[in-house]
């Protein structure tokens, strides 16, 4: 019950929610029924006062109708009898006033002044007149003609006072009546809110209750258990035993699938500490021998390494006698070599040079080619501008010639009409030479339109030869700059060809000089070489003694450097199983056998 | 020799319905005269100008020792006169039409021949009336040649000097 968990939360937060709901449902409630009421007495004492008043005119009217009736009577008594007294009209008046609520009477004359008058003040009066301290303004009043000579008319003052008390009396208490039964009705009222607020509360608190019981029932209970399962694995401890409760299914599932993993864990990891024990031991083994090995290893390789110093020695000894023979040779290879170098160097620029100087000969003549080519370019342009000169020239004779030929068209023309005119003159002897005159007049025509064709055709000859002239003197105003340049080039070719056939001719002297500088330094090299050998046989018997005996002695020591990595590579493995029974141990599994640790660590 | 022998065989079939025209042009239009009545054309002109004559006439012109009065025929025949130039000729005419005289014309034209009833001729009769000016020009008038495709205006060349006198 320490930890309220969420599920408990919820139902209370739920439960305070309803209560306060119910709680202000009720308090609306009565407060409406509390409202109805007022207005239903509302309603009631209105009721009352209407039927007070109503009682009130009905009985006011019923006591004048009375009172009237009473004088009626009195009246025809009065007129019934012959001889009236005085007597009997007091009388007559007095037994008037017995009635309670008339308080005076007036018998009155023809002028309307009362001679006979009666009023009740404590007890009954009889005068003339009423006196002056009688107020009667605010009575009511019956006044009644009689018809009778000696009485004209009777007065009567009456009052309802009486019957308004009565009245009142009864109302009050109508109206007690009610507020009390209204008061009985809240009272009642109050103890059904009190109750209502009761019994929600009641209703609310038992729904709470219910709520909470299952919940913790259903859900809590095996959350808590999880709980400490959960507890127990944050331990490392993977002994726990996980029986799934009867609780809901989903819970259910969670647990069963919870203990398959954690059964799953105990096997590989009690495996892995069985595994973890055998490796450390078998490490522990291996050190143990690698030690040993080394022990062995390292006598027998102090033991070689005595005999190869010495042999060392021997074989430093001659080794430094060849050495210097060797340098001597070596050297003398290095000068002969140089001087190879120089020579093939000085041959390869010999050669070079030569190849230029053919390359630049053939330019030189390519050049030179170039300008003949162009000076003839020159010849045949120029030649071409006068052939076309004299075209023109023929071109403008022609023109001229045309003009000559329009002109003898022309006077043919005239010619011919003339002759037809003759030949008309004639008459019909001259009609045959007017077909011929016709005839020559047509040719004149013919040969006037002839003319201005040609006229029209050389005319465009004339300006096609005066572009062609243009163009040809661009072209020979181009073809002598390129004539120029060419000429420019061959003389630089020339004067280079003359520079580099000296450079060629010193080059192969060097060439020369070179070689013969070669074959002395060989001669030399080839008796130093002779020399250097002997000795290098000598060095290399030494040599091979001292390197045998080295021989066993680093074979010795590779295996001193084998056996100290076995073990450390023992040691290593050794640390590493180590390191995993450390990592392993932590986990609890006391279900299965537990592994024996017999290790050094 | 066959078109001549042609020639003359058409000669034979219609003697007389044929007439020969000398025509012109002036200012675009197409005249023609008698070919008849002229004499020569000319074409090489060097005219001798008479500075007291009426402007119709412009000058003496001399053909082979011969002195000849040339006419404007521009003029004449009421249109703006023209200077010289290389196609203008000279038509001359023949002694019976008039004393030694000659016209300038615009353009020289072909010789013309045409039948008889192509030509129509304009009555006299109908205009008697009308201005100088108008009587002058329809009296120069002969008639109307109608060609394949114009119509040819035939002048009276013996009307031409007495034109020049009716204008004084």
């Amino acid at each position: 019950m320490k930890q309220t968990g969420i599920a408990t939360k919820i139902v209370l937060l739920s439960c305070g929610i309803a209560v306060l709901l119910m709680v202000v449902g009720c308090v609306l409630v009565v407060q409406y029924e509390i409202k109805l009421l007022n207005n239903m007495t509302s309603v009631k004492v209105d009721d009352k006062e209407h039927y007070y008043l109503y009682q009130l005119y009905q009985k006011k009217n019923a006591l004048t109708n009375h009172l009237t009736k009473q004088v009626n009577n009195l009246i025809t008594m009065i007129k019934s009898v012959d001889r009236v007294y005085a007597q009997t009209l007091e009388f007559q008046i007095q037994s008037l006033l017995t009635h309670p609520n008339v308080t005076a009477v007036a018998f009155c004359d023809k002028n309307g002044h009362s001679f006979l008058a009666a009023w009740k003040l404590n007890k009954i009066q009889l005068s003339t007149k009423f006196p002056k301290s009688l107020q009667l303004d605010h009575y009511m009043v019956i006044n009644k003609q009689t018809g009778i000579p000696s009485i004209e008319m009777i007065r009567l003052y009456y009052t309802i006072e009486r019957i308004k008390q009565q009245l009142h009396v009864q109302k009050e208490q109508d109206m007690n009546e009610l507020h009390e039964t209204r008061k009985n009705v809240y009272k009642k009222l109050n103890t059904l809110f009190l109750a209502q607020s009761f019994g929600s509360f009641l209703v609310v608190a038992l729904l709470g209750a219910v709520l909470i019981f299952s919940l913790r029932l259903l859900i809590l209970n095996p959350i808590q258990n999880l709980m400490q399962i959960a507890r127990q694995l944050k331990k490392l401890d993977l002994s726990v035993d996980i029986t799934s409760s009867t609780a809901s299914h989903e819970l259910n599932a969670l647990t069963q699938a919870l203990s398959q993993l954690l059964e799953g864990f105990r096997k590989i990891i009690s495996d892995v500490k069985e595994n973890a024990g055998m490796l450390s031991d078998s490490a522990d083994t291996m050190t143990g021998i690698a030690e040993q090995l080394t022990n062995h290893s390292e006598e027998a390789e102090s033991k070689a390494n005595v005999v190869a110093e010495a042999s060392v020695q021997i074989s430093a000894n001659i080794h430094t006698i060849a050495d210097r023979v060797e340098q001597i040779s070596d050297n003398m290879d290095s000068v002969s070599s140089t001087s190879d170098y120089l020579f093939n160097n000085i041959n390869s620029v010999a050669n070079a040079i030569e190849e230029l100087s053919s390359s630049l000969s053939h330019v030189g003549e390519r050049a030179q080619n170039g300008t003949k080519i162009a000076e003839e370019a020159v010849y045949l342009a120029q030649k071409a501008g006068k052939t076309v000169n004299s075209l023109r020239f023929a071109a403008d004779e022609i023109g001229g010639v045309s003009e000559f030929i329009q002109r003898i068209a022309h006077k043919t023309n005239i010619l011919s009409l003339n002759a037809t005119i003759e030949a008309a003159s004639a008459g019909s002897a001259g009609r045959g030479f007017s077909v011929v005159a016709s005839a020559i007049q047509e040719f004149a025509e013919q040969s006037s339109r002839a003319a201005k064709d040609i006229t029209d055709r050389i005319a465009s000859v004339q300006k096609g030869t005066y572009e062609i002239e243009n163009v040809f003197k661009d072209v020979s105003k181009i073809i002598k700059e390129m004539n120029e340049s060419s000429e420019s080039i061959s003389f630089a070719v020339i004067e280079q060809t003359k520079a580099v056939q000296e450079i060629a001719s010193n080059a192969l002297e060097a060439d020369e000089r070179a070689r013969n500088i070669n074959v002395s330094i060989e001669e030399l090299s080839r008796t130093v070489n002779d020399a250097a050998d002997n000795t290098a046989q000598v060095a290399l018997g030494a040599n091979d003694v001292s390197s045998r005996i080295q021989g066993v002695s680093e074979s010795i020591s590779f295996n001193r450097q084998i056996s100290h990595q076995i073990n450390e590579t023992a040691i290593v493995l050794n640390h590493l199983s180590g390191n995993l029974k450390f990592m392993v141990d932590p986990f609890n599994v006391s279900h299965q056998s537990k592994s024996n640790n017999n290790n050094k660590e | 020799m066959r078109k001549i022998n042609n020639i003359t065989s058409e000669k034979k079939k219609l003697p007389e319905t044929k007439r020969q025209f000398c025509s012109f042009q002036m200012a675009g239009h197409s005249f023609g005269v008698d070919i008849l009545d002229v004499k020569e054309i000319i074409d090489e002109v060097v005219l001798t100008k008479i500075h007291h004559a009426p402007p119709e006439m412009l000058g003496f012109v001399n053909i082979r020792g011969h002195v000849h009065l040339v006419l404007d025929l521009r003029l004449l025949l009421n249109f703006s006169t023209k200077s010289i130039d290389e196609s203008s000729r000279v038509l001359l005419f023949h002694p019976n039409v008039g004393e030694s005289f000659g016209v300038m014309v615009d353009q020289i034209g072909h010789m013309i021949e045409v039948e008889e009833s192509l030509i129509e001729y304009r009555l006299s009769d109908e205009n008697i009336s009308g201005i100088a000016r108008d009587f002058r020009k329809s009296e120069l008038e002969k008639g109307v040649c109608k060609l394949k495709d114009k119509l040819l205006i035939i002048l009276d060349a013996t009307k031409f000097l007495n034109a020049v006198d009716l204008k004084r």
